[in-house]
C-alpha cells in the first residue's frame, strides 16, 4: 500500500515556507497545519494580499537604501530632518533602531552589507559608489559611521573612513560598547543612544 | 575546586556523573578508554576550550545514538557551571541556571587550569605554534582582554592573508582596512605576552632546578615579530615589498615565539632529552605558580598520560614541587609507580567509557 502523504498543495506551502529565515522543515509544517485549520477569519487571504502588495509597492530608496514606496522615502522626503549630518549603517533594518533612540535626527545610507572577503563581499558589491556621489552633491557637515563592532564592521569603518579623508567633512564612529558581533539590530535603545552620543572623531 | 563532573553525549561518554574530592584524583586504564575525555571535559567546562582541539564540535559523542550536541556540567566552588554545544554550533553557558551571553561573563564565575601531557616535550622540540598556544591559554585565563584580541586578531588576519593571495594586484586600501585591526589588537596580544613572560621566566628557572635537582639555568626570551620598538605598523609597510612577494602577512604576533636557554645553550637544540623533559615540566609548573602568584586561586591540573613515562626522579619531584592547593587530575594506564603508603589519592579504574572506583 502506498504511504499516505500531504496533498501536493499542502506539500508545497510546506515548501514555500521552508524558505523563509528561521523556518526548519518542522516550523513550515506547524504554521501550514495552523494556517489550514484556522476558521472563520481569512487569515491566508489577507497574508497573500499582503505578500502580493509587498512585493509591488516597496522598493528600495536609492538615495539611501531603506524602504520606499511610490510615495517616496520616510525619511529622505521628510522635512525638518537635520541635513548636516549622514549615518551610514550595514542595512536598512539598522534604520528603525537609531531612530528610537531619539539621539539622531540626521539622514541615512544604508551600505547593504559589509566589506567581508572571507564571504566573498567586496566594496564594489556594497552601496559606496552611492555614498561618494551623494557626499559630493550633499553638504554634510560630519558622516557617522555606525557600524557593528566585529571585525567586519571594523574593516569597513577604516576602508570607509580612508575614502572618505579627502572630503572635507568631519567622520566619527560610533563609541565603543555595542555587542560584539551583533548589528546595530541587537543593541538596546540605551546602548545605541549612548554610543551615538559617546561618538569620536576619526 | 571542581567537586562534581556531569557529561552527556561527551565524545565517547553517553553519560557519565562523578563526584570529586580535593587532592589528587587517578583514572586508571588501557588507551583509549576514555581517560582523557574526563580531563578534557573538565578543561571544557572550565575554560570553554580543549587543548586537543580547536572546534568544541569535535567534543561530540559520534556513533550509534548518539546526539546532536553534548553538554558537560561542573560544580566549581559555589557556581553550577554549565557549558552545552549543538552540532549546528550553537553554544549555551549557564552559571546556576542562569543563561550567560558572552564567555567573558562565564568565565568570571570558573577557575583556572593547568593541562599538563605527554606531548608537552613539544613545547622545546616543536614548531612555534605550540608555543604561542602556550602563551595564549595562560594569558586567555590571566587577562580579559587577551581572548577577545586573539580572536578579533585571526580573524583579521585570515581577512588579509585572504585578500594578499586572491587578486594579481593586491587591493591595498582594502587590505590596510584590516591592517588596521592587526595592528590594534596585535598590540595587545604582544603587550600581555610579554608581561607574562618576564613574570614566568624567574618562575620556570627556580623549577627547572628543582626538577632535575641540578644546578641547570634556564632562561626564557620573549621573539616578538612585530619590528622594532613593536612597532607593528611600521614593521608591515617595511615588509611590504616582501608581503607582496610572498603574499601573506610577515610580521606579528601569529609569529611570535620562546627561545629557552638552558645552560646558555639554545634547549631544542643542544639540551639533552631528560633536560628537555625538565624543561617542559617545568614549563607547567611555573604556569601553575604564576596562576598562583598573580590571582591566588590555585589552578586545577589535569595531568594527562603523564605519570607512567617519567623516570622516579621526575615524577617525585613534580609531586614535591606542583602546588599543594591546587586539586590534581590524573590520567595514567598503570600504578605501578604509585606508592601507596606515601602519596593519599582516589583512583577510578576506566574501562570502556565505564567507571569504577578501585
Ligand atoms: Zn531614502
Amino acid at each position: 500500500m502506498k504511504q499516505v502523504e500531504y496533498p501536493a498543495p499542502v506539500k508545497q506551502l510546506i515548501l514555500q515556507l521552508k524558505r523563509l529565515p528561521g523556518i526548519g522543515p518542522k516550523s513550515a509544517e506547524r504554521i501550514t497545519v495552523w494556517l489550514l485549520q484556522i476558521q472563520g477569519d481569512s487569515v491566508m487571504k489577507s497574508i497573500a494580499e499582503s505578500l502580493a502588495t509587498a512585493e509591488l509597492e516597496i522598493g528600495e530608496c536609492e538615495v539611501c537604501g531603506f524602504f520606499a514606496t511610490e510615495e517616496g522615502c520616510g525619511i529622505c522626503d521628510r522635512s525638518g530632518r537635520d541635513d548636516s549630518v549622514l549615518c551610514v549603517v550595514e542595512q536598512a533594518t539598522d534604520i528603525l533602531p537609531l531612530e528610537k533612540s531619539g539621539a539622531f535626527r540626521g539622514f541615512y545610507h544604508s551600505l547593504r552589507g559589509r566589506i567581508a572577503p572571507l564571504e566573498n563581499v567586496g566594496p564594489l558589491d556594497l552601496r559606496i559608489e552611492s555614498l561618494i556621489t551623494r557626499l559630493k552633491s550633499t553638504a554634510f557637515e560630519e558622516v557617522i559611521l555606525a557600524l557593528s563592532s566585529d571585525v567586519e564592521g571594523e574593516a569597513t569603518a577604516n576602508y570607509l573612513a580612508e575614502l572618505l579623508a579627502p572630503f572635507d567633512i568631519k567622520i566619527s564612529r560610533l563609541a565603543q560598547g555595542l555587542p560584539a558581533g551583533g548589528g546595530l539590530e541587537s543593541a538596546d535603545e540605551l546602548t545605541l543612544f549612548r554610543a551615538l552620543e559617546g561618538r569620536r572623531t576619526v | 575546586m571542581l567537586s562534581s563532573l556531569e557529561l552527556n553525549q561527551f565524545r565517547c561518554f553517553e553519560s557519565l556523573r562523578l563526584d570529586l574530592q580535593p587532592g589528587l584524583t587517578i583514572f586508571v586504564g588501557n588507551n583509549a578508554q576514555g581517560k582523557t575525555s574526563i580531563l578534557e571535559a573538565a578543561c571544557a567546562v572550565l575554560r570553554l576550550q580543549s587543548p586537543r582541539t580547536s572546534t568544541l564540535g569535535d567534543l561530540i559523542r559520534m556513533g550509534p545514538g548518539a546526539g546532536k550536541g553534548f553538554s558537560v556540567r561542573g560544580q566549581y566552588g559555589d557556581c553550577e557551571l554549565s557549558l552545552r554545544h549543538t552540532a549546528k554550533g550553537g553554544r549555551k553557558l549557564a552559571v546556576d541556571g542562569e543563561n550567560q551571553g558572552r564567555s567573558s561573563a562565564y568565565l568570571r564565575y570558573s577557575g583556572l587550569v593547568v593541562w599538563i601531557a605527554s606531548d608537552d616535550l613539544a613545547l622545546v622540540k616543536g614548531g612555534g605554534s605550540t608555543r604561542r598556544r602556550y602563551l595564549d591559554f595562560m594569558a586567555s585565563q590571566l587577562f580579559p582582554l587577551y581572548r577577545p584580541a586573539l580572536k578579533a586578531y585571526d580573524r583579521a588576519l585570515r581577512s588579509r592573508n585572504f585578500l594578499l593571495k586572491r587578486d594579481a594586484s593586491p587591493n591595498w586600501a582594502q587590505i590596510d582596512a584590516y591592517t588596521k585591526i592587526l595592528i590594534e589588537n596585535g598590540g595587545v596580544l604582544t603587550r600581555h605576552r610579554s608581561e607574562l613572560v618576564a613574570a614566568l621566566a624567574p618562575l620556570a628557572a627556580a623549577s627547572q632546578k628543582q626538577i632535575s635537582g641540578q644546578d641547570e639555568s634556564l632562561s626564557i626570551e620573549y621573539q616578538a615579530a612585530s619590528g622594532t620598538g613593536d612597532d607593528l605598523a611600521a614593521e608591515l609597510l617595511r615588509r611590504r615589498p616582501d608581503e607582496l612577494r610572498r603574499r601573506q602577512t610577515l610580521a606579528g604576533p601569529h609569529r611570535d615565539d620562546l627561545t629557552f636557554m638552558v645552560n646558555d645553550m639554545p634547549a631544542a637544540k643542544f639540551a639533552s632529552e631528560g633536560q628537555q623533559r625538565t624543561l617542559a615540566l617545568a614549563l607547567k609548573l611555573a604556569q601553575s605558580h604564576l596562576f598562583i602568584g598573580k590571582t591566588a586561586r590555585p589552578p586545577v591540573l589535569l595531568i594527562d598520560d603523564v605519570f607512567g613515562e617519567l623516570d622516579p626522579d621526575r615524577r617525585n619531584a613534580l609531586m614535591e614541587a606542583w602546588p599543594e592547593d591546587s586539586q590534581k587530575l590524573v590520567t595514567t594506564t598503570h600504578l605501578d609507580w604509585l606508592d601507596s603508603s606515601r602519596v593519599d589519592a582516589r583512583i577510578w579504574k576506566v574501562d570502556s567509557a565505564q567507571l569504577r572506583q578501585a
